[in-house]
């Protein structure tokens, strides 16, 4: 354990498991399924591998059928335990050979290898820990043999292609299997065997074409050994070979840090450039600029004026009219919007729906649009599936954005219930004006009332208003009616300006809540599938690690 | 006799399977246009020619594994180096023809293998080296063709061909690879095609000949393939690179054989040719119902984008009904175009006052006129676009759902295309147009000329454009609250000057001249959807004809088996 603890620190492959640990938790829903799930069977191999621990090394020995595989391994071996023959193929399932077999029954199980010859003592050699493999074929008519190759190759330590004079250069050896594995050239060893076959003088000339091939295929540092399991030649140079993966304890590590690799070249394309586009200002302000549109705040905000307004009559309004104002109700009561009814102070419930209509067909398009800019604008220059996530993250809510938006001006602050204070002054002074201008009716009907009746007339005082004199009475009722109309007149202008500037407010209100309504439904969606985009990638391109 | 009237039905049946587009990337498609090719290249290669010179040499194709010693073999039967073998894989990398000098007038043409240029020289891409030596037989001539099965691509694809274009394979495998899984796949087509065959075993250790003769005759009968002519040749020593005489006899005598008996040949020729003619029926129709299932696919494709973009087109229309398109901005410019909302609202009653109020208003300033066609324009266009955008967007979406689309989606392909905008803009100040010209011939068969002509056409067609959008579904109550009414004015402005039925049939023919418009567009951009389709998927026509070229040669090779004399 400690040996492959150092060796799996070393090579910084804890490190990569965790951020492959980081793809797959952050690829659901956002990588291609397939390899989503290569991703998800490797964490657990790798997993599982690391707890079967380093102090044995699986090495498989793998080929076309004929080659003389199981001739090899029972060269290894030192026994006949592996069934050589004539008729192709012969080997159907694989088994193993185990040096100092301690320990190693967990890691069988695991690979799935029921037929295995345990050496004992007489393994006790360099090869000790060794777990050699003898797998079926990968080119005859029995399709179940490539299948098992296919398993077993995914989990072993060390892959030995064996390969003969004849077959070689077969396309079902190279594109089945050395082409796709050429990220794993560290753990790949082809053994030339039967080279007693080739005449001396063209050995070399073989290997040549042979290592040339695998060159092409980007196994370039692959090491071919030339053996044969007939006369031994070339056997000792392949043990060595197996006896350093053995006693360095690290193959099972480099294997996993290749499969890594492999993955990382997979998903690497899907990650794009490195550059990380983010929410730009400007998509921001047309997304909430979009969303405002469809709440209906233009609406609101003239509701809310002309509320302001039929209300400042209603409160400052000459007192003989300003009755009719209260008569009809009020545009923001007819909307429902919140406050109209309130006196101030009361709280705003914003899960009481406002009688708007809800976002028309242009609104909803225009908000539609506003998210297709922004999904365009942050994923220009990423490939797929990130446009899609997006436009995923961006629309995911968009069913839900009417509710939401009325809810936003539901709960907003509109400043209805409140009242200026010149409101009241202007009332006293209505009334008051009003109260002066009865009192001036009423004297002067007195006054009518004496002349009808011939009385004598009690003395009228005077006042001089610039050069007229003005009886008292008469004064106070034109004077009355003609100052309230005219004060009624200015507090309407007034309660205009007061109306605009509290439209404005109510714009703006709602707006801050539209905003966060955007923020929460819409850019925070966005931008943390841009950030998990970040760090996906991140991740991805630390599986790769140092070379 | 009835040899033309075949060969023309199999030249007709071989250009319509030629033609016709396979390139859906549904599964199977692969192999599908592999077995196309190799078909096509087959009728072209071996059957025409064959149908038309039955007495041409017969072409004997020594096929094989790399390394099984298919170069050798054929060295050895001419006696002559002539193709070179050695220990490098895959060793033959253009196929050599060896024959009589007397034959070579038959096979320098391209009556043969027209797709492969021939030489005398060294070997050359493409080609065919063409050896005469005199120790070939008349009437018999041998091909040695690239490996079946090494890394060489190339190598591999034209074996196939040329296995294809052979009379008589000698099919040469070895003790380590007779059980391999890619010569097998050869022989079993060769098997459905009775294609004259004879297997050399190779290299046998020469203590197993007997175990490994019997297990592959076991391999060959359960591919009923028992009648083929076996000859194992024991692993020996070389000699000057040539196979010792001994080892070979039995395959030298059969040849021998048969290059002396005219008979044997031409049985051997037309049982190939008769097992190829007949093997078409199988091939054309699992490629016909292979095109079936590439119609239907095209056509679910094509049918996605045709949903998608009928209901973008039903939501414009549902915009434009429910009177949206009215909202916000054109209810502004409206109120400044006919005066305050506090006019207005008195005016219900008072039409008369309006229009004069309007004309003087209109007559002053009339830019007021433009301001409301914009903002229409803009809400329109808003709403068309993104209608279209959505039809694009989940259109790809969907395709993206299933191979087939997905490799046919481009990139900008999600969105409306960058001249539909452009497009849009000017078909609807087009369609404003029509609506003025509406009004203007409306206008001119009523009595309400007069009235119009104070009004102003610009103004009478820009309430009617108002009311295309508001007539059906009336006002919502925000409409009628920061309106204060005035689409509800507009109506009966424009009813006073027009009539109520005119202004609804007016009304009902701007709105679908407005659909029809929009519908031209979205169809536009479907287009780009079929396009692409169009240009990879085959169409169901060509799937038929191809079936009754089929049905055609059928008949036609019906008759020419029933020939007497043809099978003996």
């Amino acid at each position: 354990m400690t040996l492959l603890a150092r060796a799996t620190d070393e090579s910084g492959l804890s490190k990569r498991l965790t951020a492959l640990d980081r793809v797959v938790e952050l690829g659901a829903d956002r990588l291609d399924p397939a390899a989503l799930a290569t991703a998800g069977a490797l964490s657990g191999k790798a997993a599982e591998r690391l707890r079967l621990g380093a102090e044995h090394t699986v090495v498989a020995l793998a080929g076309t059928t004929g080659s003389g595989k199981s001739s090899l391994f029972n060269a290894l071996v030192g026994v006949d335990v592996a069934t050589t023959g004539l008729r192709r193929p012969v080997t159907s399932t694989a088994q193993a050979a185990v040096w100092n077999p301690d320990g190693a029954a967990p890691l069988l199980d695991w690979l799935g290898v029921k037929r295995r010859h345990h050496l004992g003592d007489e393994g006790a050699d360099e090869l000790s820990g060794l777990v050699l493999l003898d797998l079926p074929d990968v080119d005859s008519v029995k399709v179940d043999h490539r299948l098992e190759v296919d398993r077993l190759v995914k989990l072993v330590d060390l892959l030995v292609w064996v390969v003969d004079p004849q077959k070689y250069a077969d396309s079902a050896l190279h594109d089945r299997y050395l082409q796709p594995l050429r990220t794993h050239a560290d753990i790949t060893v082809v053994a030339f065997n039967q080279i007693d076959r080739v005449p001396s003088a063209r050995r070399e000339e073989v290997l040549t074409d042979l290592r040339g091939l695998l060159e092409r295929e980007g196994l370039g540092g692959v090491p071919v050994l030339p053996v044969s399991a007939r006369t031994s030649d070339g056997l000792p140079a392949l043990r060595t070979r197996l006896a350093d993966a053995v006693t360095a304890h690290e193959a099972s590590v480099r294997r996993l840090n290749a499969d890594l690799r492999a993955l990382a070249d997979e998903l690497g394309p899907t990650c794009g450039p490195s550059a990380t586009p983010a929410v730009e200002r400007a998509d921001r302000a047309a997304v909430v600029g979009a969303l405002t549109e469809a709440s209906g705040a233009d609406a609101v905000a003239l509701a809310v004026a002309r509320t302001h307004r039929s209300r400042t009559r209603a409160a400052t309004g000459w007192p003989m009219t300003r009755w009719l104002a209260r008569v009809r109700p009020s545009a923001a009561t007819r909307l429902g919007l919140p406050g109209a009814r309130l006196s101030p102070g009361e709280a705003e419930d914003e899960l009481v729906r406002t009688a708007l209509p809800g976002p028309s067909a242009v609104q909803q398009a225009r908000v539609d649009t506003a998210l297709r800019n922004l999904v365009d604008r942050t994923t220009a220059g990423l490939p797929q599936p990130w446009p899609s996530v997006l436009t995923r993250a961006a629309t995911g809510r968009r069913e839900q954005l009417p509710d939401l938006l009325d809810r936003a001006v539901a709960g907003a602050d509109l400043g209805l219930g409140r009242r200026p204070r010149w409101w009241g002054v202007v009332r006293l002074l209505q009334n008051v004006l009003a109260l002066v201008a009865v009192v001036g009716a009423v004297w002067l009907l007195g006054l009518f009332l004496l002349d009808w009746f011939r009385l004598p007339e009690p003395p009228l005082p005077d006042v001089d208003v610039w050069e007229w004199r003005i009886p008292v009475p008469t004064g106070m009722l034109l004077g009355g009616v003609l100052v309230g109309l005219v004060l009624g007149f200015l507090s309407a202008r007034l309660g205009a300006l007061g109306a605009r500037r509290q439209a404005n407010r109510a714009r703006r209100r709602i707006r801050a809540r539209v905003e966060q309504v955007a923020a929460d439904a819409v850019l925070e969606p966005v931008s943390a599938e841009l950030s998990a985009r970040t760090e996906l990638c991140a991740a991805i391109s630390q599986l790769r690690g140092r070379r | 006799m009835d040899g033309p009237r075949l060969a023309d039905a199999l030249e007709a049946l071989r250009a319509s399977v030629a033609s016709v587009r396979l390139d859906l990337a549904v599964s199977d498609a692969e192999a599908a246009r592999r077995s196309r090719s190799e078909l096509v290249g087959q009728v072209d290669d071996y059957l025409l020619p064959r149908l038309r010179q039955l007495d041409a040499p017969m072409l004997v194709a020594v096929g094989g594994s790399t390394g099984a010693g298919k170069s050798t073999l054929v060295n050895t039967l001419v006696g002559a180096e002539v193709t070179k073998a050695g220990w490098l894989r895959p060793t033959t990398r253009a196929p050599v023809l060896v024959c009589h000098p007397d034959d070579v007038g038959w096979f320098e043409t391209d009556r043969i293998l027209p797709g492969l240029s021939r030489t005398t020289g060294p070997e050359a891409v493409n080609s065919l080296r063409l050896v005469p030596h005199p120790s070939v037989p008349p009437g018999l001539a041998l091909l040695d063709p690239p490996d079946i099965d090494s890394v060489v691509a190339e190598n591999r694809d034209l074996a196939g061909q040329l296995l294809a274009a052979a009379d008589l394979w000698i099919f040469v495998t070895t003790a380590a690879r007779y059980a391999d899984a890619v010569p097998w796949d050869l022989l079993h087509t060769a098997a459905q095609r009775s294609t004259a065959l004879a297997v050399v075993l190779n290299r046998v250790p020469p203590e197993g000949v007997g175990e490994i003769s019997d297990h592959l005759r076991s391999m060959l009968a359960e591919e009923r393939l028992g009648d083929a002519a076996l000859f194992a040749v024991p692993e020996v020593e070389l000699t000057a690179e040539r196979i010792p005489d001994a080892a070979i006899a039995p395959l030298r005598t059969w040849l021998d054989g048969l290059a002396a008996d005219a008979g044997a040949r031409d049985a051997v020729i037309r049982t190939t040719l008769t097992g190829a003619l007949s093997s078409l029926h199988d091939r054309v129709t699992g490629l016909a119902d292979h095109l079936d299932d590439q119609v239907r696919t095209a056509a679910e494709l094509r049918g996605t984008a045709l949903e998608r973009y009928r209901t973008a087109l039903t939501g414009v229309d549902d915009g434009v009904r429910s009177g949206t398109v009215l909202r916000g901005e054109v209810l502004a410019r409206w109120q400044e175009f006919v005066g305050t909302g506090q006019f207005t609202r008195n005016l219900e009653a008072r039409i008369g006052q309006l229009r004069d109020r309007i004309t003087s208003f209109f007559t002053g300033r009339a830019p007021a006129a433009e301001a409301v066609g914009h903002a229409v324009e803009s809400n329109l266009h808003a709403l068309v676009r993104a209608a279209s955008d959505q039809a694009a967007e989940q259109t790809t979406e969907l395709w993206r759902s299933r191979p087939a689309g997905r490799a046919l989606v481009t990139d900008d392909l999600h969105r409306s295309s960058a001249e539909f905008g452009p497009r849009l803009e000017l078909q609807i100040r087009a369609w404003q147009e029509r609506v003025l010209d509406l009004v203007r011939e409306e206008g001119g068969h009523r009595r309400s000329v007069a009235r119009l002509t104070s009004f102003g056409v610009n103004g009478a067609g820009l309430v009617l454009m108002l009311a295309v959008f508001a007539q059906t579904a009336g006002l919502s109550g925000l409409e009628v609250v920061v309106a204060g009414g005035t689409s509800a004015v507009s109506q009966k402005v424009l009813e006073a000057i027009f009539g109520d039925a005119a202004v609804r049939t007016l009304a009902a023919r701007a709105r679908d001249d407005l659909l029809e418009t929009v519908e031209g567009l979205l169809v536009d951009e479907r287009q780009r959807f079929d396009v692409l389709v169009d240009a990879v998927a085959p169409t169901a026509e060509r799937v038929t004809a191809l079936r009754t070229a089929l049905a055609e040669f059928e008949s036609a090779l019906g008759s020419y088996l029933r020939q007497p004399g043809l099978v003996r």
